[in-house]
């Protein structure tokens, strides 16, 4: 199998990996990097637990190669918020009661604060679209949507 | 009374660390020499093992330790020891692990298992509870009656019947005798799965010093440490059992699952931690699921609306294994009524072994199931008499005064169904004219009750201690796992309230370590707030005892004239003399410089009392800790073109006595109605004719998405106060989820006219009923 | 976890042909990846090789010209179709497709040539293609051809793609004068699904009246079905001619009973949304 030097920031921070062809993003970040703030929960596309933003955008990173990420800025809940400050998602999901478990909580941070930056007034049916691809079994999803309302109107 | 803390919509004591990421949870863990676990599983549902050849996998480099069920022949079990960790002799469903592989990388340990080699003699298979209770059946245990099994389950040996649970009250026959109308239905609901976004996830360290570390997504740290210690015959000291934040568990993760296989591989391994992840797959497959249920009820009801005698038969699909199924069966037997009193009833709850992968505990355990068919007969007995289903609910509900099918005679304080049906009614504008039908669209109400209490052993308790601390802050030490329910955030405004510190003040330890934290028996049954919670109050009552001791010394003033406020202890009538918690938390200093008394550690403890086992012919006894009372509402729009059922609205009444914190309970509600609704029209497990599940994964597996959810959830807490429950509090985490299926079938038939009987009621199967019903006409 | 292969990066398409022609049946194609990577994830495939074609820059992003209509290069995701105006204002039917197509984080890295590649009868592009007459641009070793997506399609997950062919890029002509489109999908649920059964509808008025019905999910490709278009060419009430034109489809297709939903059910479905498609694009004309 092949291996690939590459080389990708990763919120802020400069990496340079040596990787096999197969090992995705999501490995890579979890297991080479550490930072386990980024979940799975089915490896193959339909819990979208696994997503970061790469250059900004939202992706699902079990179905990105790390050598695909080459030269990239991948963010992830870690370097989300500056510091210690929380984000105004952040935040909201924290007053609404948005976080239950807390496995998914990552993801939908991610997402939310991404789709915000797209569209900063959403309606409630456009935030329940923009995070259909994220799967949550705690919350029913009530208290998430509120939060993103309530984040979309302090932002 | 007015509290400063308790009753306040505070937020999550463990939010920061969630939306952060660094909230730490089992498969995020890493140490050091670890190596990484896949199983071999059965592609049979059931089939004699002939040969198991891993010789291929031993030579791969990087493999440290297979293991097959030859090796292993430790039983494990709570209630019902009937599972191996791997499969011996024979395999009894689709997904079963056979072999266990331990290596360097997860992607070592998947090739090794490519290169194992298992020959199969393919045996004849059951899969349906009612055809496994045949005579001429396959027998999936033929060494039942060799099982270990707790007093309270009732195993027929060379049967498919793992547990029979009967429950005799009154006289059924002169029941039925005395009816007006006799109503009888069946209804069918398919397996399903908790689907807890975390998948189990175990690491295991058995050391040579006999020393075993576990690392667990459970619910129940002391639960797995005492059945490791049983099953491995190793003594309990030297067995710790650690637990960090678990990634959602609804009952998936309580009692034991894989942590003997990863201890097993670690010795093997000569020590080395061993670490297994379940691939969502597995969870489908090898994981537990939510048994399936076939209920027949019959019910005798007189003209009045006064129901008289009722004959029950809840018939369980186990699958291959019944450890936690036996008692599932047995708390469905036990609350077989639902929330109504009838004078007369007769109750089979049979748990019967199948070839499908094995049940375990679903939020609602059993409840959710048995509902389905109550709440519906409920209604449709309702009509054959010609009365409104509200009227016909109130007409029989369970209230103070009445008795169970257990014969206990329902205390004052038990909270009242009947308040949470009638709160639904008036939100749904019950009795109100119904909307026009807009093209192929209808709409219609629906309503069903609901009861549970903890379903669990008679005897069981919990334990807590709280540290004050040289700043005035304070630490708490529970057993009972955070999974997202909230009751350590709950337990924080407690001990605020206690000691009148602010909640910022207060730390709830999170990661669970049975070597230092206190016992407590399971994170199960929504027992959680009422038995930890007391155990809570009084570890602050102790602390609180100590704090005046030492403060009465110091202050020259009697215990009783001390009172806590703004983080002092205050003697009465001299508020000047306060001392900050903090100065007397390690031991007091008087004015000469001596220290007195000690560190200040509050201990508590509640045990479950007064609850008796149940009568193995009648199942009459007292198996109830405290019921929770309730009632779901639902408003919908079905399309009858397409089948599509849309839910406008959700309305869900609970008795819980005191909302400790309306913010996490409307979050328990939000979730348990949608985990409900997934149950309702969407999740069922799919086979094919030879036990192999079509449907394992998050694509075919549907579970809901944002955009499934209901319009509007309307949720009403009713408080009615429990004596001896902290603040009056009863446990609501399981009861959102249950019946909302039945208000959901019960709104659909005011919709359209047609009656389900079967969960899950998908698009495509109300359309086919819908169809069926104009054939019909 | 995915089994082990040779990445490779072309960066011309010369090169690609090359690597294709040296690999042959070893090698895959890696645009998105959103197929591909589940496949091999579930041991479904295991290919040798993963050529990935995002390095090649001429298959990168969208273009459009009055003349030649929209041409869709192999790489361009599913969202830069989604955010196009020209493909919103003129392709509505793709538009509605894509939208639909599994959910707004996956659709980033999806790409619709390898929706159309995967050769799945759900594919939810598959359709609205079919009602605009596209074309496939294909290019391997014997040198170009251009395959009309009618003819792309041969079997479930099969195509008329020979060894060594690759997709550069999909061309749809534009649309008759004033022509409206809508993509009708019906899944298990509300949220993200894959179809039932899809139904595309295209409808024009520019001096005839065009109708053109194509469906996902009822038979072994997606399917377009010729027969309802000249019921609308003649004249006659709509509604019958709608009636027509659902029950001719519902002769075309074969659906399957499988997981996701029954034969009689989709049968059922397929008519009840393409009469709803109708309704609602011919409904105002």
């Amino acid at each position: 199998m092949s291996r690939h030097k590459i080389s990708l920031r990763v919120n802020g921070q400069s990496y340079e990996l040596e990787v096999e062809a197969n090992r995705t993003l999501l490995q890579v970040l979890r297991e080479e990097l550490e930072m386990t703030g980024t979940k799975h929960a089915c490896e193959r596309g339909d819990c979208g637990l696994c997503t970061v933003l790469i250059d900004g955008v939202p992706t699902k990173s079990c179905l990105a190669l790390a050598v695909e990420v080459d030269g990239r800025e991948v963010t992830t809940v870690e370097g989300i918020s500056k510091g210690e400050e929380l984000n105004a998602v952040q935040r909201a999901f924290i007053e609404h009661g948005a976080v239950q478990c807390g496995f998914c909580t990552p993801a939908f941070i991610i997402a939310a604060t991404a789709f915000l930056k797209r569209n900063p007034h959403p309606t409630e049916e456009e935030i329940k679209e923009a995070i259909g691809g994220i799967l949550c079994r705690c919350t029913g999803y009530r208290q998430i949507i509120d939060a993103i309302l309530d984040a979309s109107r302090k932002v | 009374m007015k509290y400063s803390y308790v009753g306040k919509e505070i937020s999550r004591i463990d939010a920061c660390e969630k939306v952060t990421g660094t909230a730490l949870y089992t498969a995020d863990m890493k140490l050091q020499g670890m190596l990484y676990t896949r199983l071999l599983k059965s592609p049979h549902a059931h089939a004699r093992i002939l040969k198991i050849d891993t010789s291929e996998a031993e030579k791969l480099p990087g493999v440290r330790a297979i293991l097959t069920g030859e090796e292993i022949p430790h039983q494990f079990g709570i209630y019902m020891t009937d599972k191996y960790m791997l499969a011996r002799e024979k395999v009894r469903h689709v997904g079963e692990p056979v072999v266990a592989v331990a290596a360097d990388t997860e992607e070592i340990a998947e090739q090794a298992v490519e290169l194992i080699k298992v020959e199969y003699e393919e045996l004849p298979a059951v899969f349906d509870p009612c055809e496994a209770l045949k005579t001429d059946a396959p027998l999936v245990h033929e060494n039942l009656h060799e099982y270990l099994h707790a007093p309270f389950v009732f195993p027929k040996p060379h049967t498919n019947i793992a547990n029979h649970f009967k429950l005799r009250k009154g006289d059924v026959e002169r029941g039925f005798k005395g009816a007006d109308v006799i109503v009888e239905n069946e209804f069918n609901q398919p397996m399903v799965q908790n689907v807890q976004m975390e998948t189990h996830a175990s690491i295991g360290q058995w050391l040579p010093s006999g020393q075993i570390n576990v690392w667990s997504s459970a619910q129940s740290p002391f639960a797995v440490r005492h059945l490791l210690s049983v099953g491995l015959g190793v003594p309990i000291h030297k067995i710790n059992v650690q637990v960090p934040y678990v990634g959602g568990g609804f009952g998936g993760k309580a009692g034991l699952h894989w942590e003997p296989l990863v201890v097993l591989l670690s010795k093997k391994a000569g020590g080395r931690p061993v670490k297994l992840v379940m691939t969502r797959e597995e969870e489908f497959n090898t994981a537990a699921v939510r048994q399936g249920m076939h209920a027949r009820i019959k019910t005798g009801v007189k003209r009045d609306g006064k129901i008289v005698a009722g004959e029950i038969e809840y018939i369980w699909d186990s699958g291959a294994y019944a450890d936690y199924g036996v008692n599932i069966g047995r708390a469905a037997g036990y609350s077989c009524s639902g929330p109504y009193e009838i004078p007369n009833v007769k109750c089979d709850s049979l748990t019967v072994y199948t070839n499908h992968p094995y049940g375990t505990a679903y939020r609602g355990f059993g409840h959710v199931e048995f509902h389905w068919a109550i709440e519906r007969q409920m209604d449709l007995v309702a009509r054959a008499i010609g009365m409104d289903p509200v009227e016909f609910r109130l007409k029989n509900a369970a209230l103070p005064g009445c008795i169970t099918v257990t014969g206990e005679k329902l205390r004052e304080d038990c909270g009242r169904v009947d308040e949470c049906i009638k709160a639904v009614a008036k939100e749904l504008r019950w009795g109100k004219k119904k909307p026009e039908r807009k093209g192929t669209k209808v709409r219609g109400i629906g309503i069903a009750a609901l009861w549970k209490a903890p379903a669990m052993p008679p005897y069981t308790s919990s334990s807590a201690i709280v540290k004050l601390n040289e700043d005035g802050t304070a630490t708490l030490s529970i057993s009972l796992i955070e999974m997202g329910q909230g009751t350590a955030t709950a337990f924080a405004q407690m001990v605020a309230e206690g000691l009148q510190i602010p909640v910022e003040k207060v730390k709830v330890v999170s990661r669970q370590e049975t070597d230092y934290a206190p016992y407590s028996w399971q994170t199960v049954a929504s027992r959680g707030a009422f038995m930890d919670g007391n155990a809570v109050l009084r570890a602050i009552e102790d602390a609180r005892g100590q704090i005046k001791e030492t403060a009465a010394e110091l202050l020259g003033v009697s215990k009783d004239k001390l009172t806590l406020a703004d983080g002092k202890v205050l003697a009465e009538g001299r508020p000047e003399k306060g001392l900050p918690l903090g100065t007397i938390a390690t031991c007091g200093i008087l004015p000469s410089g001596s220290g007195i008394k000690g560190p200040i550690l509050g201990y508590g403890y509640y045990t479950a009392e007064g609850l008796t086992g149940l009568d193995p012919e009648t199942g009459q006894g007292l198996p109830a800790l405290m019921w929770t009372f309730g009632a779901q509402g639902a408003e919908v729009e079905v399309d009858t073109e397409t089948g599509e059922v849309r839910v406008l609205k959700v309305v869900t009444a609970l008795d819980l006595g005191k909302a400790l914190n309306p913010l996490l309970v409307r979050g328990q509600i939000y979730g348990g109605v949608v985990q409900g609704l997934g149950t309702t029209f969407s999740e069922e497990f799919i086979f094919n004719e030879k036990g192999v599940l079509l449907n394992n994964n998050l694509t075919d597996y549907k579970i809901f998405r944002a955009p499934d959810i209901p319009d509007e959830f309307v949720p009403i807490l009713i408080e009615n106060p429990k004596h001896n429950a902290p603040y009056g509090a009863r446990g609501i985490g399981e009861h959102p989820t249950i019946s909302i299926g039945p208000a959901v079938a019960n709104a659909i038939y005011d919709a359209t006219g047609v009656d389900l009987y079967d969960l899950p009621m998908s698009r495509e199967k109300v359309w086919l009923e819908l169809k069926r019903a104009e054939g019909r006409k | 976890m995915i089994p082990k292969f040779d990445y490779l990066r072309p960066k011309t398409t010369e090169e690609l042909v090359g690597l294709m022609a040296e690999y042959g049946e070893d090698a895959k194609l890696l645009a998105g990846g959103t197929d591909l990577l589940v496949l091999m994830r579930d041991k479904l495939i295991r290919p040798r090789y993963v050529i990935d074609l995002k390095g090649i820059g001429e298959l990168r992003g969208l273009s459009w010209d009055e003349k030649r209509g929209l041409r869709i290069g192999a790489t361009a995701t599913l969202n830069e179709l989604l955010e196009s105006e020209v493909v919103k204002e003129r392709f509505s039917v793709l538009w509605s497709a894509v939208g639909v197509l599994a959910d707004p984080t996956l659709r980033n890295r999806a790409t619709l040539v390898g929706n159309i590649c995967n050769a799945s009868p759900a594919a939810d592009t598959a359709p609205a293609l079919l009602v605009l007459d596209a074309e496939v641009e294909v290019a391997g070793k014997d040198g170009e051809r251009i395959i009309p997506i009618r003819d792309f399609f041969t079997g479930v997950k099969r195509t008329s793609l020979k060894p060594g062919e690759f997709v550069r890029a999909v061309r749809i002509p534009n649309p008759p004068e004033g022509a409206k489109g809508g993509y009708y999908k019906w899944g298990r649920t509300r949220g993200e699904d894959l179809a039932v059964v899809g139904v595309a509808a295209l409808v024009a008025n520019s001096g005839r009246r065009i109708m053109r019905v194509a469906l996902s999910s009822v038979f072994k490709t997606p399917l377009r079905v010729f027969e309802v278009e000249k019921i609308f060419e003649g004249e006659g009430p709509l509604g019958e001619q709608i009636e027509r034109a659902v029950s001719v489809v519902r002769e075309k297709i074969a659906p399957i009973t499988d997981v996701r939903g029954g034969k009689e059910y989709r049968l059922h479905m397929a008519g009840a949304l393409t009469r709803r498609a109708l309704e609602e694009l011919l409904g105002g004309s």
